[in-house]
């Protein structure tokens, strides 16, 4: 039973890992755009799709590919604030439409570039790390897991120690008063959809050998991405990463202990309590929500 | 746009002239195709998307079909010969667009007999086939009930066959006592688990837990393997799980230290699974699809026209993309064929008649419409079905089994598991 409990707890700390990396990126766009992105999942997509590309096919180095995909997707983030976000922002559903829009766009391009069937991946490196006979950790999973850990706490560091990164607060916090302090809104902009498409870029990048790369896979992600800002609170960087282990917590433990679907069952149901006694999210301040 | 070309010379008279003109020449190659001596086949079944794999190869294997048949002269009718042409329409496993593809297919493009995968797409087909009378053909009798007579299921009894796999292990690998079972949970998944069920039960297998089910939408298949193999069984059954599902959860049970036995209805692109684990994993692979490139399909009792050469069209056109139904749908165009032939006609009452008359020629061996106790109606073809193993990193056929004769002897367990999971045609809704 120990072993069970290890190994889920491992699984359950992966999962956390490229939920947190997508969800992330998620908050920091509506934070300081107000945009909800429906197109993240997309953009998780086109990261996995980078890997496809650039390791499956050119055969370049894993972590190239992972840091191409990553400035790739980045790129994308930085043509969307452009081409969708910044002509409609005044216009309080524009940027959600558009993004939806963006998604089908990006769906329909990697059904050309690469065809609608799964795409094979070789792996990364076949390594398992043995705890004990039952208690494995696969590398190629503790890469996501270290990335995670790097990523997110550079990002903390950014937005905590840096000027950019109180300028990017202020800019969520009061765009006007940020505005009247010589902050550029548009930098800011252009920053925080560069960090949160990079972030669902490499958090498909990375992950893409482990999972099935198709056309359709941002779909589960993002799903659970807007659950886990919700029950963090809309906004909160660290709602959402405490959200995230705690959807990954519960949804890994009630699949291995019960089954799959009641899981999903389980995560709505996490999703409602909170809404129910807490509508801002655990996290969340009733002005952001 | 249109001021610009009225800007440089054009009038509005001419431009709309020429526009009519056009569009009635686009119309022209429909219309006569119509006209002309060409049956037109529907091919209604996922070509994007998840599911896409059991629509996708299929249509690829029935144009390599179209172009063998309409090379030896076509179809031979009453009035003559036709040539062949499949018309297709990707439904995305999705029910309401089935309905308008079938609509489509029927009305505007004036096909004789559509061939669908089935399964969540069938409900929202059957009110056009009742209201048309089109014959329609499924890979999932499943879909079949006392409502559906114009629904036949010539190629595959899904998931019945799945029972030779599991009768093949028990008798060959007495050894193996135990065994655990993950699905989907949808339409394919869980008539699936209730026949395993049912061949573990018949085998003298036990079940060591009951079947975990997970949502279609699952990405990371740790924890359903994590699951799967904490009670150390000797054979891990993967169902019905599509190739999306079959990859990673293969890849997990090689990462979590699985050693045991696999068994899965189907191994799509193992080639590609193996590179993913290793050859010694894959060793043993149990399924139930074999290549056509297998020697065991050059026998007489084979009714598909040259396997190993349709095989290597296949591969040549398509490489890599080989799959479970690759051959099927094909397969159910040599039986509609030899019917519409033998009744002189297209009509989907007059090639329904000639089908169901004696025996059918199925591919793996003459067979007989069955399925009265299971699915409320005879319009099942069932006969025998091979059981594949993956060796030194290739199927090859292990056998040809007997549906009918595991039915005669166990058919009272699999209709206990069916209505356990509500998988009988009275309990479907």
């Amino acid at each position: 039973m120990l072993d069970l409990l290890a190994q889920t707890g491992l699984n359950a700390v992966y999962a956390a890992s490229y939920i947190s990396l997508v969800a992330v990126g998620l908050v920091l766009i509506f934070g300081v755009m107000g945009v909800i992105n429906f197109a993240h999942g997309e953009l998780f997509m086109a990261g996995a799709y980078a890997i496809v590309a650039l390791y499956a096919e050119l055969h370049l180095p894993f972590f190239v590919a992972v840091a191409i995909g990553l400035l790739f997707v980045g790129c994308l983030g930085l043509l969307m604030e452009k081409a969708l976000f910044r002509p409609l922002k005044d216009n309080p559903l524009g940027g959600l439409v558009a993004s939806i829009g963006f998604l089908m766009i990006l769906q329909a391009l990697a059904v050309m570039g690469f065809g609608v069937r799964m795409v094979h991946i070789p792996p990364v490196t076949q390594e398992v790390i043995v705890f004990t006979e039952k208690v494995r950790l696969p590398v190629a999973r503790l890469y996501v897991i270290i990335a995670a850990i790097v990523l997110l706490s550079a990002l903390w560091y950014f937005l905590k120690r840096t000027k950019f990164g109180w300028a990017l607060r202020a800019s969520a916090q009061d765009p006007e008063a940020a505005a009247l302090q010589g902050i550029s809104i548009t930098m800011t902009a252009r920053i925080a959809m560069f960090i949160g498409a990079g972030l669902a870029g490499i958090a498909g990048a990375l992950t893409a050998p482990l999972v099935s790369v198709n056309p359709h896979m941002g779909h589960s992600v993002i799903v659970t991405a807007f659950i886990v800002i919700i029950v963090g609170g809309v906004g909160s960087l660290e709602g959402a990463i405490v959200a995230s282990v705690a959807y990954a917590l519960v949804h890994t433990f009630v699949t291995t202990f019960y089954d799959g679907v009641l899981a999903d069952i389980v995560g709505l149901s996490l999703m409602l309590v909170v809404l129910i006694v807490k509508p801002t999210g655990l996290f969340g301040s009733a002005d952001r929500a | 746009m249109i001021s610009k070309i009225v800007k440089s010379g054009l009038t509005r008279r001419t431009f709309l002239k020429s526009t009519a003109v056009t569009a009635m020449s686009a119309g022209l190659p429909a219309a006569s195709l119509a006209a002309g001596n060409t049956i037109r086949i529907g091919f209604l079944a996922p070509l994007t998307g998840a599911v896409a794999a059991w629509g996708k190869p299929g249509l690829d294997g029935c144009q390599i079909w179209a172009e063998r048949v309409n090379a030896a002269g076509g179809i031979k009718l009453g009035d003559g010969s036709y040539d062949v042409e499949f018309v297709s329409y990707d439904n995305e496993y999705d029910p309401a667009k089935a309905r308008t593809g079938a609509t489509k297919l029927i009305r505007e493009d004036g096909v004789s007999f559509i061939m669908m995968l089935g399964g969540d797409t069938w409900p929202g087909v059957q009110p056009v086939a009742d209201k048309t009378g089109m014959l329609f053909s499924t890979l999932l009798p499943s879909d079949l009930s006392p409502d559906t007579n114009t629904l036949i299921a010539p190629a595959e009894v899904h998931p019945i066959y799945n029972v030779t796999g599991v009768e093949w292990l028990a008798e060959n690998k007495p050894e193996l006592k135990t065994a655990v079972m993950c699905a989907q949970d949808d339409a394919l998944g869980l008539p699936s688990v209730a026949t395993y069920l049912a061949a573990f039960e018949a085998a003298g297998i036990e079940m060591l837990d009951a079947p975990l089910l997970f949502d279609p939408a699952t990405t990371d298949f740790a924890p359903v393997v994590t699951r799967l193999i904490s009670k150390s069984p000797d054979i891990v059954c993967l169902d019905t799980c599509y190739s999306d599902y079959v990859h990673p959860i293969a890849e997990q049970l090689f990462q979590q230290g699985f050693t045991g036995q696999i068994i899965s209805c189907t191994a799509d692109f193992y080639d590609q699974m193996i590179a993913k684990t290793s050859e010694e994993f894959m060793e043993g692979f149990v399924f139930q699809f074999p290549d056509f490139d297998d020697p065991a399909l050059n026998g007489d009792n084979i009714n598909f026209t040259d396997p190993n050469g349709f095989y290597e069209a296949f591969n040549t056109r398509h490489p890599g993309q080989w799959g479970a139904v690759s051959w099927e749908y094909a397969s159910i165009m040599d039986l509609w064929k030899a019917a519409a032939e033998k009744a002189g006609s297209a009509s989907p009452d007059a090639v329904a008649a000639a089908m169901k008359e004696g025996k059918g020629k199925h591919a793996f061996g003459d067979a007989d419409w069955w399925g009265t106790e299971l699915f409320g109606i005879d319009n099942a073809l069932v006969g025998d079905w091979p059981v594949v193993a993956i060796e030194s990193g290739k199927a090859r056929i292990k056998d040809f089994r007997s549906i009918p004769d595991w039915y005669a002897k166990h058919g009272d367990l699999l209709i206990k598991h069916m209505q356990a999971y509500d998988q009988m045609w009275n309990q479907r809704s």
